[in-house]
């Protein structure tokens, strides 16, 4: 009696523990830099749940500026979360990361196989991947069809057509595009969404082996036309923000944007009535013998960190993450092109039109994130773009002096330009 | 064998504070210091290279943004100074002459000193709006449609917008110390003065001012060390970027951009960052010395 009483204790002691130490190590914890995709985790665990996985996920986001500041301390204490959102590669961020080990790889535990491989690029570290991409971004120029209709315009085929068209809707008192030149960062994306379609991926892929320079015509000539665009930019463009872009052309006080789709779901955030009203198309070339080209990129990834505590069940959520089920989710709440393929993506005639454009008209080559020209110090993206474009537009610098900007930050540390330069101005 | 107790006890009680004043500003001044010799992403290991974060910041690629950034620290300083100070004492000295409604006044002119810089950055990023921003449309109405402008987003006026907005969240608080000092002024004096047949100009420049002048002093020093450390304004009007094209770009701006770089697709540089703060601790360190001196001083005297 006694000895049965003993094993009936212990029993129903291990079963309590079990429970409670079950119970407890249930819970993971995403950090991101995307407020917008709480509701998306939600959902996933309410199916992770219903599929007899019990797992809380604990989402949380950061100001954009300060997240990668704060995930490296986290990670480096070892007080991070289990999964972080973190940035494509190549780039210095991840690199380190993954470097110092505070990204554990995925090949072999998720299956990859929903992925095209050019989006596996931006996660694959020395042949190993490190992340579960989650969504892409298609830039272009994003334009309002009613304006469009009611002064008889059309998609432009080249780049004089774009100016044409934006000369007739200031005739008009309508305003062409709406930039938003306090934030640098979009007037790089501005100019690198440009540059796909002007310079064209071959020549992007010279500068980038070191065949030519950011003093050649073509980039001084990139520069000036952005430079003679500006007189069809609202007044006082440098003094405006993207949420003030955002609602200028969400409210039809614009004709056009240069911007991401990640924009639309915000523009019908604002506007509901906006939704059949966008339209897009890319940056048009200098002749319609040329092919318009798409700066997309992969926005992100979801990786598993050193400070995970139940990496089983992490890994069960990320490989969650790798099925078009997830993306149909994420395509569904947040209106952005998921990175898997697969997906049912919601019946938005603009939101396919990125799709077919990622699938068909992407870029292989860029300048801008995602490119080798972000890994070093000065980089291109933060050290010239972001502060040249502002320069130039508020005709501090020429469009020449714009492009020595680049070629001076550059040549500090990319060897294929300074052999470039070695050998070409001898 | 009494020095040996007290010296014990003056240790117990200091100990506390020593230990968090250690951790918290010694620590990171030696850290920086340490650091901005290494070249350092943030995170794996440190390359040390001696000078070479120095030598590009003051000679090399980042020279010309530090100068700039540097020279738009004086500058500031120049202006925030002759104007919270002068504008603050006059003000002072109107409520202090007991003027009607002078003391809504004072709390009139305090209450932007209560709100949260950030806010303030934000608020006046509405009212500086060059399409629907308040200031412009206010313009318009009084016929004054001329004076239009992209104030945050002109090379020229984006500088001398964010000292005014500077001035505008900060005044209140210069008026209320300047006053403080102002009527600390023995009233026998005035009462003297006037009998004795002085003007106004003179009694405020022969006797109010001479026996304000500590708090002048004192004033110019925190706002000294203030200027070199400003950065929450800037930010908030303008982004890391200092911008339009880096006319408002400052120390703090620049440090921040050097060392974490822009939403994750830079390079971000932690020992250049590093560099820039070792730079203001520099220009900083020598005058907080000084205020702490005349501090002492005065409270001593």
């Amino acid at each position: 009696m006694r000895k049965l009483f003993i094993t009936l204790t212990v029993v129903s002691l291990l079963i309590v523990f079990g429970v409670l130490t079950f119970g407890e190590n249930q819970v993971i914890t995403i950090w991101s830099w995307r407020a917008q995709d709480a509701p998306v985790w939600q959902k996933v665990q309410q199916i992770l749940n219903s599929e007899g996985i019990n797992v809380t996920i604990k989402f949380t986001a950061f100001d954009p500026t300060q997240y990668d500041s704060k995930v490296n301390l986290a990670l480096q204490t070892g007080t991070g979360p289990d999964i972080v959102y973190s940035r494509r590669l190549p780039g210095s961020q991840t690199e380190s990361l993954i470097k110092t080990g505070l990204y554990l790889p995925l090949s072999g535990k998720v299956d990859f196989s929903n992925f095209p491989s050019s989006i596996l690029k931006s996660v694959t570290y020395q042949g190993t991947e490190y992340g579960v991409p989650f969504a892409v971004q298609v830039c272009g120029i994003f334009y309002n069809k009613s304006i469009y209709t009611k002064y008889d315009l059309s998609v432009p085929k080249t780049w004089d057509q774009l100016v044409e068209n934006a000369k007739i809707l200031k005739s008009h008192g309508v305003t062409p595009f709406f930039v938003s030149g306090k934030d640098g960062w979009s007037l790089a994306m501005q100019h690198a969404m440009c540059g796909v379609s002007i310079l064209g991926p071959e020549w992007i892929k010279e500068l980038t082996d070191g065949a030519t320079d950011f003093l050649a015509p073509k980039w001084v000539q990139l520069n000036t036309m952005l430079n003679d665009l500006k007189v069809y930019y609202q007044p006082g463009f440098l003094a405006n923000s993207t949420n003030d872009q955002d609602a200028a052309f969400a409210f039809g006080q614009a004709a056009m944007v240069f911007y991401g789709i990640w924009g639309y779901g915000t523009w019908i955030q604002l506007n509901p009535a906006i939704a059949n009203d966008v339209g897009y198309f890319m940056v048009p070339p200098l002749s319609t013998n040329e092919k318009s080209y798409a700066y997309s990129y992969m926005d992100g990834a979801f990786s598993l960190t050193s400070s995970c505590k139940n990496i089983p069940l992490a890994l069960k959520v990320l490989q969650f993450a790798a099925t078009p089920q997830f993306g149909t989710i994420f395509a569904n709440i947040t209106d952005n092109i998921p990175a898997v393929s697969g997906v049912v993506m919601p019946d938005v005639p603009i939101l396919k039109q990125a799709v077919e454009t990622y699938e068909n008209d992407s870029s292989p080559w860029v300048y801008w994130v995602g490119s080798v020209f972000t890994t070093g110090s000065p980089d291109l993206y933060n050290n010239v773009l972001t502060p040249g474009m502002q320069s130039m537009y508020a005709n501090k610098i020429t469009p020449y002096q714009f492009a020595q900007m680049a070629q001076q930050a550059i040549s500090q540390w990319y060897k294929p330009l300074q052999e470039f330069i070695k050998s070409y101005y001898k | 064998m009494r020095r040996k107790v007290k010296l014990r006890y003056l240790l117990i009680f200091i100990l506390p504070s020593l230990v968090l004043y250690s951790l918290f500003v010694i620590y990171p001044i030696i850290g920086s210091l340490f650091i901005s010799f290494y070249k350092w992403p943030g995170v794996g290991p440190m390359t040390f290279i001696g000078f070479d974060n120095f030598r590009s910041l003051f000679v090399g690629y980042f020279s010309s943004q530090l100068w700039n950034a540097f020279y738009h620290n004086i500058m500031f300083f120049f202006f925030t100074s002759i104007l919270e100070l002068g504008l603050g004492f006059f003000i002072a000295l109107v409520i202090a002459s007991n003027i009607k409604g002078g003391n809504y006044f004072k709390t009139i002119v305090y209450i932007p000193n209560m709100i949260p810089m950030v806010l303030v950055g934000f608020l006046w990023g509405l009212f500086l709006n060059p399409q629907i921003g308040f200031i412009n449309e206010f313009l318009k109405i009084i016929g004054l449609g001329s004076l239009v402008q992209p104030w945050l987003g002109s090379m020229s006026l984006a500088f001398p917008t964010v000292i005014a907005v500077n001035i505008w969240r900060n005044l209140g608080f210069y008026v209320l110390v300047l006053l403080a000092a102002i009527i600390n002024v023995p009233n026998e004096l005035l009462e003297a003065a006037y009998i004795d047949g002085a003007s106004a100009w003179n009694v405020v420049w022969k006797i109010i001012f001479p026996l304000s002048f500590a708090t002048f002093r004192t004033l110019l020093l925190l706002l000294f060390i203030w200027s070199f450390n400003v950065f929450d304004i800037v930010y908030a009007l303008e982004g890391a970027q200092g911008g339009p094209a880096g006319a408002t770009d400052v120390l703090g701006t620049l440090f921040y951009r050097t060392a974490f770089g822009g939403l994750g697709s830079g390079a971000t540089g932690m020992g250049l960052g590093a560099a820039v703060t070792v730079f203001i601790f520099a220009i900083i360190f020598p005058v907080s010395v000084i205020y702490v001196y005349s501090v002492e001083k005065r409270s001593s005297s």
